[in-house]
């Protein structure tokens, strides 16, 4: 399936370790409508790439913020 | 409002080639990407989703190319001397075409992951080459020899007349260009070695 490019949402995040990532991996796994994420660790800005068309931009960061970290729409 | 147009998707491949040639894939960011090609670093990830998978992208889109090139007029069926003679006229075509490309594909296939995305990409390639080689060797217009000896005799001397049409010159610095009638001696120097002797 080809998702829509109105469905990719990206964000700026501090997600900067393997570790970091597993602490939200069971969150972002159990969320019904998160088709694929994945977190560039190589990235300066961390950039997390969300692809669901459930999910707003706000209630992402919402989730990651209570996950414990920043996250910021990266334009 | 974030659009994706096959240009743009067209420069963000152009401009990642150019900066893994100039910069290296250690050299190579993101940010530095996005700002080369003067859109945002959002718009970047929506190509890709992080930076191996643009590099399996690209190594994938430049295989694509490479076999395409190399594989015009080509069939593993035909005899062995108009098999290669048609493999040397693609390969330095391509080589002369696309020099940012091959340059590409040495730092791809230097990189972390880049051997097995290259060897995925090219998996139909080699096999028709395999097909090609096997007929030859079952039709005895080829001796058998292991793969790598069969490799560096079959194209060792053509990648070597590639190094020096790139400089410009040959040994002792005599201009010299690549060309159907440069290529001609060597080649047949290279069948001739390559082919069984009928006695």
């Amino acid at each position: 399936m080809i998702t829509s490019i109105e469905d990719i949402l990206i964000f700026k995040t501090n997600i900067r370790t393997d570790e970091d990532r597993r602490r939200i991996q069971l969150t972002m796994d159990m969320l019904d409508g998160i088709e694929k994420w994945n977190v560039d660790l190589q990235d300066i800005d961390c950039v997390l790439r969300i692809e669901s068309n459930k999910f707003s931009s706000a209630e992402i960061i919402s989730i990651i913020n209570y996950c414990g970290f920043e996250c910021a729409e990266l334009e | 409002m974030r659009t994706r147009n096959s240009d743009k998707e067209k420069l963000v491949e152009q401009k990642t080639i150019e900066m893994l040639v100039e910069e290296g894939f250690q050299g190579f960011s993101m940010n530095r990407l996005a700002k080369a090609c003067d859109i945002s670093v959002a718009t970047l990830y929506i190509y890709y989703k992080d930076k191996d998978d643009m590099i399996k992208k690209i190594g994938a889109s430049v295989g694509k190319t490479f076999m395409s090139e190399t594989l015009k007029g080509f069939s593993p069926e035909m005899s062995f001397a108009d098999g290669l003679r048609k493999q040397w006229e693609n390969r330095a075509r391509y080589a002369i075409k696309y020099p940012k490309e091959v340059a590409c594909y040495e730092i791809i296939r230097h990189s972390q992951h880049g051997e097995y995305i290259l060897n995925e990409s090219l998996k139909e390639f080699k096999q028709t080459m395999m097909d090609f080689v096997q007929n030859a060797v079952k039709t005895k217009t080829l001796i058998p020899l292991a793969v790598e000896t069969y490799w560096s005799v079959a194209f060792g001397p053509l990648y070597t007349l590639i190094q020096f049409h790139k400089e410009g010159k040959a040994m002792g610095g005599k201009p010299f260009k690549l060309s159907k009638k440069t290529m001609e001696e060597p080649l047949k120097l290279v069948i001739k070695a390559l082919t069984p002797s009928k006695n």
